[in-house]
């Protein structure tokens, strides 16, 4: 066993900041993660990082942006408290080393995407969440904090409703260990593999969102599913930057005609746009950056220009790429105060996988790089202090071996009708069609059906390969679970909300409806089950 | 469409002996190896191990071998390569040793070697706290440009220094080192180039530019690894063999306009090395018993010697 003040799960932006900033806090600290920190999913944020420091921004003008993306369902007060550190949370990036596009003059440069009021997104060409990746992995290899890479937390060790630290697989070693901890932070980022296509990457498959909500957590507003309006079919799902639609790209039917009023509209309602005019027998939607010519595109967006022919096979400077809504990004998640604290003592979430109420039914474009170190910052502080503070508690024993024997029962030659992959892939292609862009009671009612279904295979599937090392069948199997878990929680969540609001879309009940009351939706695990409550949103 | 594939194998641990796997997968037109991959490994054996995390083309971790070519398994269409008939073999990139399969090691090969060259900005604290500084953007994308490695390897996969001597830093290694090199918000230059300038560093980089040509985001690694050792001379951090070495080939040009090779390799070693000048010895007896001993009180100046003088006068006023 080894033993730390805190340990923290993931290595995406949100779990490097939370390490460094507890680390700094005086804890001492390891970080467990699955995929090395410089191959996690935070790097396919590419537009930009929202931070009001323009002249012509502030703070308020900041939120009134967030609370109009988030259709009534932010709380105003975390939104307001956040808009006000987002400034110094990007210029400690700055600090750090972000190499920032700068305008004539040597300013930051912004950006003006999706639907915020200003040009305020700061940016690092088309790879800003990539770059940002390895600020925060410079600045955590200086703390020199232990990072465990190639590990995979398989459960979380709880007593009398607190925390008191993981275990995990190494994948490397293939055998368990336990980690003590005063102080656990999830930060695994989102669960959308649970749709196929999908934008994000293979391992975004709610690990942590599980955790939590096996451990009695609630999730909250896990039905707002962001899809992402430039995905390229063609590219299994690539995701084609907001970014292009601010250096003149535009989206086009056919006979290249662009689609009106489109220009700073939210991401759903883009979205919708591009499936009405594809279900208007429009013959198709292309995103059109033809115009912005070879040299600029280069320029600007190099790593745009880059992908889409080697992914997709097509050349935008002479090409019309083919798009269509892909799912993109988690809203909702892990019920987290802003300094990520959950129902349980010691145990912290924050990043994509945590939902504190500041994006409400839609995330602005470009706030989830800020959302992630503004968070990631305050929870590793938070988590450091609460490590100060807490009574010692022991890791409980035996806790190891039954998870060894739990892990090994899975582990059998016996053959099985169904595999992993097939599990997934008929998830994935279930929760795009029922729980997608568009939903309506039947489908809803089908798809929990169905993920019952696909439950009751994956309760008889077993694990073949009896080599520990680099077991990536097991990793599979585990992260499979994970994902029907969380969907589950979400179809219950979807099926809750009789109104149509931010990312989700009813189509059953097409309008938002204010008088049911404004309200989160939480889903919490009882007696194995998803139990779906309401939390009216707290006005200012 | 079908595809046959043959798959390098390794089982874990120092004895175990490689192999190969064929499988024979069925796939939708528009397939990369990586989803060949993961059927497989779904599907037929679920031992296979290989890595991977974007599938779109971005990250760098799923770097291997496809019919002798590195790539990126997600990137690469399983189609053009299916229809020339015969298996397609997937092997593990070169330079790297193998953990399992196709499960390179990239701790040793490349995360650790990065870890040496202090790689994080040590702020010059020009800055205010909460103040814009201002710098010019033309300077800022040479910083963007080194930061848009994605440590896919393949430099090192290229590199024709790791074969002989796996303990050399690498081209991706420098590369990170020459994004705070370039970076004016960092005041640890004089620093960071004695770190550099140490044995396995950048002077044991023989420039044969492969590392450049494999790159595939125009990050010219071999380039800045040339830029990195003339800011050591401008620092004068030279008292390193190789630096020792430019210096010495630089004097006998300019003095003697030619080659004084006798003189070149005793300077090279350090006129106070003793143990290394011990070492030239029996490189020296064989040259002088066949009679091509450059000695170095022999040498004399070439004629035009004071033209070649000039011309390096000028070359050098040209470089200030
Ligand atoms: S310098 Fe180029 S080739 Fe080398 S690791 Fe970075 S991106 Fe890959």
């Amino acid at each position: 066993m080894q033993e730390f003040d805190v340990v923290v799960v993931g290595a995406g932006a949100a779990g490097l900041r939370a390490a460094i900033a507890a680390k700094q806090a005086g804890a001492k600290v390891a970080l467990l993660t699955k995929v090395h920190p410089l191959r996690t999913n935070s790097g396919l944020a590419q537009a930009g990082i929202n931070a009001p420091l323009g002249p012509d921004d502030s703070p308020e003008a900041y939120a009134g942006d967030i609370l109009q993306a988030g259709d009534g369902l932010c709380d105003p007060a975390v939104v307001q408290n956040f808009t006000h550190q987002a400034g110094d949370a990007v210029m400690w990036l700055e600090r750090a080393g972000t190499p920032f596009n700068r305008a004539a003059g040597g300013r930051f440069d912004r950006r003006r995407i999706g639907s915020n009021s200003r040009a305020r997104s700061l940016y690092v060409d088309d790879r800003t969440g990539h770059v940002v990746m390895q600020v925060l992995y410079e600045q955590f290899q200086r703390e020199r904090i232990p990072l465990f890479a190639d590990w995979f937390v398989t459960s979380l060790a709880l007593e009398a409703n607190r925390c008191v630290g993981v275990n995990a697989l190494g994948l490397r070693s293939g055998s368990m260990d336990s980690f003590a901890a005063k102080a656990v932070i999830l930060a695994t980022g989102g669960f959308t593999r649970m749709y196929l296509p999908s934008t994000v990457s293979m391992g975004t498959t709610g690990d942590g969102q599980n955790l939590a909500y096996q451990a009695g957590v609630s999730l909250i507003d896990l039905e707002m599913v962001q899809f992402h309006p430039l995905a390229c079919p063609g590219g299994k799902g690539l995701m084609i930057t907001e970014a292009a639609l601010a250096e003149g790209g535009q989206i086009v039917v056919a006979g290249g005609q662009p689609i009106a009023g489109l220009q700073g509209a939210t991401r759903d309602k883009i979205c919708l746009a591009i499936a009405q005019a594809s279900r208007n027998g429009a013959g198709g939607v292309w995103l059109d950056l033809t115009m912005i010519g070879r040299q600029k595109l280069h320029q600007r967006l190099p790593q745009t220009l880059d992908l889409i022919a080697k992914v997709a096979g097509l050349d935008p400077a002479k090409d019309l790429i083919p798009i269509g809504p892909v799912a993109h990004r988690p809203v909702g998640g892990i019920e987290a105060g802003t300094s990520g604290q959950t129902s349980i003592g010691g145990l912290y979430a924050c990043g994509e996988c945590a939902c504190t109420g500041l994006n409400g039914g839609g995330r602005l474009a470009g706030n989830i790089l800020t959302e992630m170190v503004v968070f990631g910052a305050r929870t590793g502080e938070a988590a450091a202090a609460y490590a100060k503070s807490a009574p010692a508690a022991a890791f409980p024993a035996g806790r190891l071996d039954e998870e060894k024997k739990r892990l090994d029962a899975l582990i059998s030659a016996e053959k099985t009708e169904y595999t992993a992959g097939r599990i997934h892939a008929e998830l994935g292609a279930l929760m795009d069609a029922k729980a997608g862009l568009l939903r309506d009671a039947a489908g809803l009612q089908a798809a929990r059906d169905q993920i019952h279904a696909l439950k009751d295979k994956y309760a008889r599937l077993r694990v073949k390969n009896q080599s520990p090392i680099y077991n990536y069948e097991l990793v599979s199997y585990l992260e499979l679970g994970a994902m029907l878990n969380v969907a589950e929680a979400l179809v219950a969540a979807a099926a809750a909300r009789k109104e149509s609001r931010g990312a989700h879309r009813r189509s059953d009940f097409p309008a938002r409806d204010d008088r049911i009351g404004i309200s989160h939706t939480v889903v919490r695990l009882v007696q194995g089950e998803p139990q779906v409550d309401t939390r009216p949103v707290v006005a200012l | 469409m079908q595809a046959n594939f043959s798959v390098y194998r390794k089982e874990p641990g120092a004895g175990s002996k490689a192999g190969r796997s064929t499988y024979t997968v069925e796939l939708p037109e528009d397939a990369t190896v990586i989803d060949a991959l993961l059927k497989i490994r779904d599907e037929q054996d679920p031992t296979l191990g290989f890595r991977g995390s974007c599938l779109h083309g971005y990250c760098g971790d799923c770097t291997v071998r496809i019919n002798g070519k590195a790539g990126f398994s997600c990137a690469v269409k399983v189609a053009p390569l299916a229809a020339k008939g015969g298996e397609i073999a997937v092997e593990p990139i070169r330079n790297m040793p193998v953990i399992k399969d196709l499960i390179s090691d990239w701790d040793t090969f490349l995360w650790d070697k990065i870890d040496v060259i202090k790689p994080w900005l040590e702020p010059n604290g020009a800055a205010s706290l909460d103040g814009e500084e201002l710098i010019d953007d033309k300077v800022m994308a040479k910083v963007r440009q080194a930061m848009s490695c994605f440590y896919c390897g393949l430099c090192d996969e290229g590199c024709t220094v790791l074969p002989v001597d796996f303990k050399f830093v690498g081209p991706a290694a420098l590369t990170k080192a020459s994004r705070f090199l370039c970076d004016p918000r960092d005041h640890a230059t004089a620093e960071r180039l004695r770190i550099l300038e140490r044995p396995k560093g950048m002077w044991d980089c023989v420039h044969c530019f492969e590392a450049s040509e494999h790159c595939p985001r125009e990050i010219a690694p071999t380039e800045r690894i040339i830029e990195m050792r003339d800011m050591a001379f401008k620092h004068g951090i030279t008292n390193e063999k190789v630096a020792r070495h430019h210096h010495s080939f630089a004097n006998s040009v300019r003095n003697s306009g030619w080659l004084d090779e006798g003189r070149l390799a005793i300077e090279s070693e350090g006129l106070t090395n003793i143990k290394g000048l011990m070492k030239l010895l029996p490189t020296a007896a064989k040259a002088v018993a066949r009679g091509k001993a450059p000695i170095p009180f022999l040498h004399h100046k070439r004629p035009g010697a004071d033209k070649i003088a000039r011309i390096i006068e000028k070359a050098e006023a040209k470089e200030k």
